[in-house]
């Protein structure tokens, strides 16, 4: 817009001239800056500051400094809830950087059009189901004695191996990462398929002059060229594994004992059920930190790992 | 050149049938009274009992009602707060523009736990505790930076000679937005739409500590407590999973490009 027709009504020079100048800019920015501001910036701060009270929501509201981050030392929860993501974390890393990856690359070496279309199309499709469902789902494959698991196992002769694979200590967690198998249909099938669709032709033809075989093109043609894809689906499985509520939640709600506690469930028992606001905010404080941490350090290992090539 | 051959189609087709094995086991089940789940929970077996539908239904519906609500104004919330700022991104060039640029994005940063009590006593301070308000503001406000990021793209890549044109005959920014960059920008704000109602409908952390009882309850928490009948058993819950998907899978396949394409680009720009 043309900005001398306000020139009248501005008043001064430079930086608050020009603000006013762009004032309808400004004023475009408003509802994402005040829905932002309200819902998310602000709570993210008292977060921080929360987590140095003792505090039950209501009344109780002692400032106690570093109180909650002394207690979560000693917090055995916090241990077993940490060390619990680090194991679903290394499993979801080494599930999701292999099994969709051999998907999407039988899927696009499909060469039928029709049956390539069809199978792009059946991957994607579990996505679309809500998380919530296939949990349930296999909340009722694992039930008891009838349980489509066990039941399975009695059918082909392994009656011996049938268990409560929830209830036992030594097997709910695994069972757990195990939801969803073979875990091939999801967002990083998509994202490996995106990439090597988008390799160009004439890459194919060079490595197939220089008479190189499938395996061989994989790792020295298909796999630098989707490494942005790789990633892509490190961090994102790193950061939801680390945030991991809904599976533990409904399935075993951190039980037995504590052998499934995540910090996403510890945040949310401390808060809702023992009304220890200060305390798990801290907790939340503390993921943060440690997923800042791995980021930072995963993007650094990537890059190193870059420059070698 | 591409090859393909039967090994390839065989091993795709069978990984295929094990990965949707349990998803066909919860259809052929939700046909099923629970004493059929017991002898045979492996393949349809007659009679069919669609009154395992209708009993789940009954439990649900008025669930998914709420979560139709729900949904409905967190994406236009979302859409709202995206587009514009997404606009202003687009089209001028301002002091402190990179920063605030920088504040919007800067969400995605932010795991959703990190701020979950502070969140939940703020809208409980705002007094939208138990409410459909209170329910979508926060999953709208996490997508809007996401779609912040998908339509500033977007506006960017509009023809300049368009804007020039609308200027030169007087129009300012408002009617330049709604009459000719909203309308040419379908394909993004279907995209947004998708992907933001997904992460709605789909969201349960939130809805379990911000509602109670069953005023506001969203289906994402009503399906986790569907009782059996004395018949159905199992088998009702497990039509009820069905029909809480449904919704999602009809949007799938009447918008598969725009889904599609919201899947790939939102995980690449995050």
């Amino acid at each position: 817009m043309s900005g001398n027709a306000y020139s009248t009504t501005s008043r001064g020079t430079g930086l608050p001239r020009r603000i006013w100048k762009h004032r309808t800019a400004y004023l475009f920015l408003l509802p994402a800056l005040l829905l932002l501001g309200s819902i998310k910036y602000y709570p993210f701060f008292t977060a921080f500051a929360e987590s140095l009270f003792d505090w039950n929501g209501v009344n109780v509201n002692h400032f106690i400094g570093l109180g909650n981050y002394k207690e979560m030392l000693t917090d055995e929860k916090i241990r077993v809830a940490f060390a619990n993501v680090f194991k679903i974390a290394a499993a979801t890393l080494a599930i999701n950087l292999t099994l969709p990856m051999l998907v999407a690359w039988l899927v696009f070496r499909v060469k039928n059009r029709r049956l390539q279309n069809f199978l792009k199309l059946g991957f994607i499709v579990p996505l679309v189901v809500p998380m919530m469902v296939l949990i349930l789902l296999w909340r009722w494959m694992y039930s008891g004695d009838f349980g489509l698991i066990n039941q399975l196992l009695a059918h082909t002769g392994l009656a011996a191996l049938k268990h409560s694979w929830l209830g036992d200590p030594a097997t709910a967690l695994w069972a757990i990462v195990f939801v969803g198998f073979p875990w091939v249909a999801g967002l990083p099938f998509l994202l490996y398929l995106a990439g090597l669709q988008s390799i160009s032709e004439d890459l194919y033809e060079v490595a197939d002059l220089e008479g190189a075989g499938p395996i061989r093109r994989f790792f020295s043609l298909e796999l630098p060229l989707i490494a942005n894809q790789v990633r892509l689906v490190l961090m994102y499985s790193l950061i939801s594994a680390f945030q991991v509520f809904e599976a533990p939640f409904v399935l075993t709600n951190g039980g037995p004992g504590i052998s499934t506690i995540t910090p996403s469930l510890h945040i949310y028992d401390q808060a809702f059920n023992y009304s220890r606001f200060g305390y798990a905010s801290a907790i939340g404080v503390v993921m943060f930190a440690v997923l800042i941490v791995l980021t930072v350090v995963v993007q650094k290992l990537v890059k190193n790992a870059e420059t070698l090539d | 050149m591409k090859k393909g051959n039967i090994g390839i189609n065989v091993a795709a087709l069978l990984i295929f049938a094990v990965a949707m094995y349990p998803f066909f086991v919860m259809l052929a089940g939700s046909f099923k009274y629970q004493m059929q789940l017991f002898r045979n929970p492996w393949f349809f077996s007659a009679p069919f009992h669609f009154d395992n539908y209708a009993v789940a239904f009954g439990q649900i519906s008025k669930p998914i009602a709420n979560s139709v609500i729900v949904t409905g104004i967190g994406v236009l919330v979302t859409l709202l707060a995206s587009s514009t700022a997404a606009y202003s991104f687009a089209r001028h060039a301002y002091p402190f523009k990179n920063f605030f640029y920088g504040v919007i994005v800067m969400l995605l940063m932010i795991p959703g736990f990190v701020i979950l009590v502070p969140q939940f006593i703020n809208i409980k301070n705002m007094g939208m505790y138990n409410t459909i308000i209170g329910q979508a503001l926060p999953p709208a406000a996490s997508y809007t930076a996401m779609g912040v990021m998908l339509m500033r793209t977007f506006f960017e890549g509009i023809s300049k000679s368009l804007y020039e044109a609308a200027e030169m005959e007087g129009a300012k920014d408002f009617r330049i937005f709604a009459g000719i960059v909203l309308p040419l920008s379908k394909p993004i704000l279907a995209t947004v739409a998708i992907m933001s109602g997904l992460q709605i409908w789909n969201n349960f952390v939130w809805s379990l500590v911000v509602t109670t009882g069953d005023k506001v309850k969203p289906v994402i928490i009503a399906i986790t407590t569907i009782m059996g009948s004395i018949n159905g058993g199992d088998g009702v819950k497990l039509a009820g999973y069905i029909i809480a998907a449904v919704p999602l899978l009809i949007l799938f396949f009447a918008a598969t490009k725009p889904f599609v394409s919201g899947l790939t680009q939102g995980a690449v720009k995050g």
